[in-house]
């Protein structure tokens, strides 16, 4: 939380300099549930967005940010987008859970206000509501599945087990995991849930051996109930391979689930190999003397993708910026080699299909790129 | 007459406060007022019929999700699904009212808790019906009888819910009703005893408030056009609970006191403390209970008698 | 077959740990009728204290279990101290200390919430992780040794309250607080004494339950539910009855998942429709108090 507020205090100084600003809005969450993926990438955002104001800012004029807590809290979320709009924010940077993320759109859709999410990967973001202003930069649940596929394909599976949490997103996931394997004509023979709150997955765990699957495909988006879900799948002994959405990508596991993750694949939009991502470590670790981990890499893209559209407007005007985005390209830090953010077809998504790498954890590190993209 | 024009004056104005706000504060204006409908309607359950429940949240959720759900997956015509969606709160109160008369105190407290969360999962679980865990959004509220109503207009109507709302409840406290709700708060043995029907005073508390609840999340639904199960979790059940007691139980005023100071408190605080904002509530809301645990309203009484006095 | 005892392991010890909260609620409840939802936070506590003593400063562990221990007794006289005796004192209403406390529940959460990084931490396994048979019952060292400690727990609160003076001190002010008073029993030594031990006992729940759930700030509201489910089930009136609550409900919850044909996700709501047909039909629980 220093490193925030450090940040913040220097682009805050940063931003008194200038005569006149850019105002750009953040809705992050940082006391409720989401903190754990807020935090970090808000941080990013903020890193980001200093480096953008070194450089010279946007147009000759420095970002101001001006970020607000929703407490991952969907009605105080709607609130905020609003206050934000009425401050006179170009842009708005949803940096909170899936539902909060969804009950701004309502305002911004209204308010005809550019609004994107690095970091979401629900897919109904862009498909619930036609809002033409919303954009959703996260690695989408249905990609992830699809890359997890491809790699699979070489296993032959037939029969898997699908097990996920109750929270929203890992609801969301499953459902988009379980679709994507039943196109694959791969049976899902055991569905189970660990709700939050858990003190044990071994029902669960017991119910999916009962099944006997070839493989376990894991949804779940809460640490501690994945936890509890390694831990049932070592006490009973099971042997067949877990796969994983991106969220065994956060670096958390390595220190909670020692000894319980080595061959674990899971899918990740960071390949610790890419130029991009090796430039961006440094000059954190200069900047602020800490590592980053992938969680900053979805925030500090994020800020580049919103500096890159204004720059390509040539004008804060909003209609100007929403055109901009629509037809942007972009290459960031995040996504395999050589990916690049669009938006073709009128799309809202602009992760690349092909832009996610499969990793797997070897002992408790997070280990080599196995597999990129979808083919 | 004088009483009707008071009603009509209030009425004019808060409505008209809206139409000189921005989005942002007609935003929060919006959501506070729907806070106090539900504290005051809490209030007579609670503070002046003696019934501690949770539920009340799972009803206000109950009612937004039923007129979604009548107006745009069975397409009911809008007067018919304001009916439909309080005749299934009244079915629901009636049917969680009438056996947990039987239990007292914590007993109730456990009871409504439990069913507040039951809530929670069947919204959580109810697939394409509610939402599942994403919730409803993409509707927008009708036009009723060709009124196209919008924006501040919307507020002139949230006005009018908690006007009405505080009327119907001040006029029941003062009748023998609200005597008889005391009576069974205070000593259920000796209000029987008085010729009070003990079980039929609380099932209709109960139902009414529960009612009342249920058409406050009906207007809710309209306010952000999206209904969703966060929105209507167990914590805003003893959000509520707190603003009841903070303010002073069994007083309207202590009700409005309640919500209005705990539901703008994060938002002064959060630009003030920073991510501490929450800390700092826990911190006040003890101090406040520990200062005044008869309410904050009793500062006022007291002020009151010391202006009397002098 | 095999599956069912397997599960039983886990099951109990779960049922072990919610005994342990019920226990907590138990000790608070019967000398003054609050109720302390702040529990599931002292839990926390107890959770954190091992991430920071165990994990990352290596105490051996029964040091950093004393260190907790009675860290938390003073945690808990501290609460009572300043937010139960003020409002008991004026007289205030029984439900304004409850309030308190759910206020010190947020207080309590909050404190950590800033003071740790958000992510899941891990506390240590006592005996490490491995897999252990007795009597052709499987299940994990930690498993076992959560059963082990919570039966002694158990043993000696029992003990305590048939068998020492104190203890009948205690049961006294539970039937009767002013009788109790015009004996000569200090009151307000009683209720400071009961928080205290309440709070070790969540907190050493907390600490047992925590290598394998992980150290983290919401880990609290869920156990005091469970908790407080167990203490209804089993009967305020019994300390056996929280033991017998807490066991309850944790067979139902995970036999339930296993065997009932329904999908997961309505699984979460069993026991809670357990708990509401539970208290219409026997609000005062399983086990009766002694009269």
């Amino acid at each position: 939380m220093k490193l925030f507020a450090f940040l913040g205090a220097l682009l805050a100084a940063g931003a008194v300099q200038a005569q006149d600003t850019i105002k750009i809005g953040v809705i992050t969450d940082r006391v409720g549930v989401s903190r754990p993926y807020s935090e970090p990438s808000t941080e990013g955002l903020v890193f980001g967005a200093n480096e953008i104001n070194k450089q010279g800012g946007i147009l000759g004029k420095k970002i101001e940010l001006l970020i607000e807590d929703d407490q991952s809290k969907p009605d105080v979320s709607a609130a905020l987008a609003r206050k934000l709009i009425d401050q006179g924010v170009v842009f708005i940077l949803s940096m909170s859970l899936t539902p909060a993320t969804q009950q701004q759109q309502t305002v911004t859709m209204e308010a005809k206000t550019p609004q994107m999410t690095p970091m979401n990967s629900g897919d109904t973001l862009t498909t619930q509501l036609p809002n033409p202003y919303f954009w959703q930069t996260g690695p989408l649940g249905s990609i992830q599945i699809a890359t997890l596929l491809a790699h699979a394909r070489s296993k032959n599976l037939k029969k898997v087990a699908l097990v996920t949490d109750n929270s929203d997103l890992g609801q969301l996931i499953a459902r988009f995991f379980k679709s994507g394997l039943e196109k694959s004509n791969i049976a899902v023979v055991s569905e189970e849930v660990v709700p939050r709150g858990a003190t044990t997955a071994m029902p669960q765990m017991q119910k999916v051996r009962a099944a006997n699957p070839d493989a376990v495909f894991l949804a779940g988006v809460l640490t501690a109930e994945n936890v509890l879900i390694f831990r049932a799948y070592k006490e009973l002994g099971l042997k067949f391979p877990i796969h994983s959405s991106y969220n065994l990508s956060v670096p958390v596991y390595m220190t909670v689930a020692k000894g319980l993750i080595d061959g674990v694949t899971f899918v990740d939009a960071y390949d610790p190999d890419k130029p991009q991502v090796k430039a961006f470590e440094a000059a954190y670790r200069k900047e602020t003397g800490k590592d980053p981990f992938n969680m900053h890499g979805y925030g500090y893209d994020g800020i580049h993708l919103v500096a890159e559209a204004i720059k390509k407007a040539g004008s804060t005007d909003k209609e100007k910026i929403r055109a901009a985005m629509q037809s942007l390209s972009y290459e960031g830090v995040m996504g395999a080699k050589g990916m690049k953010y669009s938006f073709p077809d009128g799309k809202r998504a602009g992760f690349d299909p092909n832009g996610m790498v499969v990793r797997v954890y070897e002992g408790d590190k997070q280990g080599r790129v196995v597999y990129t993209g979808q083919k | 007459m004088r009483a009707g024009a008071t009603w009509l004056a209030a009425l004019l104005v808060m409505s008209g406060a809206a139409f000189f706000m921005g989005e942002y504060y007609n935003d929060v204006y919006r959501k506070l007022l729907l806070w106090v409908t539900l504290a005051l309607g809490y209030n007579f359950l609670f503070g002046i019929c003696g019934q501690v429940a949770f539920s009340h949240f799972a009803f206000y959720g109950i009612g937004a999700y039923s007129i979604v759900i009548f107006l745009f997956q069975v397409h009911l015509p809008f007067p018919l699904a304001v009916v439909a969606g309080i005749a299934l709160c009244v079915v629901f109160a009636l049917a969680v009212a009438i056996p947990s008369t039987r239990l007292e105190g914590f007993y109730l407290a456990l009871a409504t808790l439990a069913l507040g969360q039951l809530f929670i999962v069947v919204l959580n679980e109810g697939g394409a019906v509610t939402g599942g865990t994403g919730g409803i959004a993409n509707y927008r509220l009708p036009d009723i009888f060709g009124v196209h109503i919008r924006g501040p207009w919307y507020t002139g109507v949230i006005v009018a819910l908690v006007l009405s709302t505080y009327a119907v409840l001040l006029r029941l406290d003062r009748s023998w009703f609200g005597r008889a709700c005391r009576a069974v708060r205070d000593n259920p043995e000796a209000a029987a005893a008085m010729g009070v029907n003990v079980t039929r005073t609380k099932v209709i508390t109960f139902t009414l408030t529960s009612a009342l609840a249920g058409l406050t999340g009906m207007v809710y639904a309209f306010v952000d056009n999206t209904v969703n199960p966060p929105i209507f979790g167990i914590d805003n059940a003893f959000l509520l609970l707190f603003m009841v007691i903070v303010g002073g139980a069994g007083r309207h005023a202590g009700a409005v006191i309640g919500a209005v100071l705990l539901y703008l408190l994060p938002f002064w605080l959060s630009p003030l403390v920073g991510h501490h904002h929450v800390l700092v509530f826990g911190v006040l809301l003890v101090a406040a209970i520990l200062f005044q645990p008869k309410g904050l309203i009793s500062l006022w009484d007291k002020l009151q008698a010391r202006v009397r006095r002098a | 077959m095999q599956d069912f005892l397997e599960l039983a392991v886990s099951a109990a010890a779960s049922g072990c740990v919610y005994g342990l909260i019920a226990l907590a609620y138990l000790l608070m409840i019967r000398p003054t009728g609050i109720i302390n939802f702040a529990v599931g936070e002292w839990a926390m506590l107890g959770a954190f204290g091992g991430y920071v003593l165990l994990t990352q400063r290596e105490w051996p562990y029964p040091v950093g279990m004393a260190a907790i221990l009675a860290g938390m007794f003073v945690v808990g006289w501290a609460t009572e101290r300043v937010a139960v005796r003020p409002l008991v004192e004026r007289g205030a209403p029984i439900l304004a200390p409850i309030l308190a406390l759910l206020g010190m529940l947020v207080v309590f959460r909050e404190a950590v919430s800033v003071s740790f990084p958000p992510d899941p931490l891990p506390v240590p396994f006592p005996f490490g992780i491995g897999r252990l048979e007795i009597a052709g019952v499987g299940g994990s060292y930690q498993s076992f040794f959560i059963i082990g400690v919570t039966l002694l727990v158990f043993a000696g609160t029992w003990l305590f309250f048939e068998r020492t003076v104190a203890g009948k001190a205690f049961e006294a002010v539970a039937l009767h607080r002013r009788a109790a008073a015009l004996m000569g029993i200090n009151l307000s030594r009683v209720t400071a004494f009961s928080f205290a031990a309440g709070a070790a006992v969540a907190g050493l729940g907390g600490l047992l339950v925590s290598p394998n759930i992980s150290a983290h700030y919401l880990m609290g509201v869920p156990l005091a539910i469970q908790g407080f489910t167990a203490l209804v089930i089993g009967g305020v009136g019994r300390v056996e009855g929280a033991l017998l609550g807490g066991l309850l409900v944790a067979f139902a919850e995970q036999l339930t998942i296993r065997y009932a044909p329904i999908p997961s996700g309505y699984a979460q709501g069993v026991p809670l429709l357990f708990l509401m047909i539970f208290l219409l039909v026997r609000p005062t629980g399983l086990l009766k108090a002694k009269e």
